[in-house]
């Protein structure tokens, strides 16, 4: 009878052992799940944070079109900012690098200025330790064809560096 | 001794409900359905980019030159690019076709695309042009823009599939 007894109190002990570890190991692997996603959508938003921040850059007046306009660079301050006169702004910048490529049919990359150029570099400060962001932009010129002038706008992508330890 | 059995049939039963109301959690909280689309300051920027471009199409005089945002007003009132003698919906779906293409060329991600121009309703949204490459099953990336033409408004939804 003792015996007996002793054998259903080891069955139950087993059992709320058993009990007990399935919750852990179900809690353990529900809060992998989660924390998995929380990684992820934390990624996402430092992503998303960095590209809002590249309008910024986008909208300053040394480079913008247009001060209604949200994401439009002027190809012809692009054109000043990537030459000599772009140096003086080295200190300027709160960024490691500031780059734009026009999209276009061409697969080629043929630095500005040049005939038939696609790739605008303002600024680089050749820091290794960056990290580079991007978005699109529309990058405008005006034109001027049989006597009317217009605006021409292109698409481009913004590409800008931020040192890794800035983040 | 009946008694002592009873009680083992109420705790067996009571652990197995416990087993099974634990799984029926873990399984609510695991398949509870996410979404798969999502807003993406991305594409955001890609569809507002894209509205500004300027296209080859002259509705009245070259070198009045429309960009995308125009040419989905022209193409909703029926225009015409007198510059090239073509209808403007037409115009326009070839045009984004390419310019889209050599967007997402650029970018490795983005395996497909889809952008929808439609009409909105009191009763809800009319289709009048689909441009679209490449099937997807992964996460969606969608954005919208609303466009005013007179008194009516004009959708254009852009979702983009990352690979």
């Amino acid at each position: 009878m003792v015996k007996a007894g002793q054998m259903k109190i080891q069955q139950m002990a087993f059992m709320i052992v058993a009990v007990f570890f399935f919750f852990i190991l179900v809690g353990i692997f529900f809060l992998r799940v989660q924390f998995a996603d929380l990684q992820g959508t934390s990624a996402e938003l430092q992503k998303e944070q960095a590209i809002s921040s590249l309008s910024v850059i986008a909208n300053m007046p040394e480079l913008n079109c247009d001060s209604r306009e949200n994401l439009c660079l002027d190809q012809d301050k692009l054109e000043v900012m990537s030459g000599e006169f772009g140096n003086k702004y080295d200190d300027f910048w709160p960024v490691s690098s500031i780059k734009v490529y026009i999209i276009s049919t061409s697969k080629e990359i043929i630095q500005c200025p040049g005939i038939n150029c696609n790739y605008f570099e303002l600024f680089d400060n050749g820091q290794k330790n960056s990290e580079e962001y991007s978005t699109y932009v529309s990058v405008c010129e005006k034109r001027k064809e049989t006597g009317y002038v217009y605006d021409n706008c292109e698409i481009a992508k913004l590409v800008v560096g931020r040192n890794i330890n800035e983040k | 001794m009946k008694n002592k059995a009873q009680q083992e049939i109420v705790g067996f039963v009571l652990i197995v409900a416990l087993v099974v109301v634990g799984l029926m959690v873990f399984l609510v909280i695991t398949l509870r359905d996410t979404p798969t689309e999502k807003n993406s300051v991305e594409v955001e920027n890609l569809l507002d980019t894209l509205m500004k471009k300027t296209t080859g199409c002259a509705i009245s005089f070259e070198p009045q030159y429309e960009n995308f945002q125009d040419l989905f007003k022209s193409c909703y009132k029926g225009k015409t690019c007198t510059n090239i003698e073509e209808n403007t919906c037409q115009y326009l779906e070839k045009e984004l076709e390419k310019t889209i293409g050599m967007l997402l060329e650029t970018e490795a991600t983005i395996s497909s695309y889809q952008l929808d121009f439609l009409e909105r309703e009191n009763d809800g949204e009319k289709g009048i042009l689909r441009v679209s490459e490449g099937g997807c099953n992964q996460t969606v990336s969608t954005t919208q823009k609303t466009i005013i033409s007179g008194s009516d408004k004009l959708v254009i939804r852009m979702k983009v599939c990352k690979a």
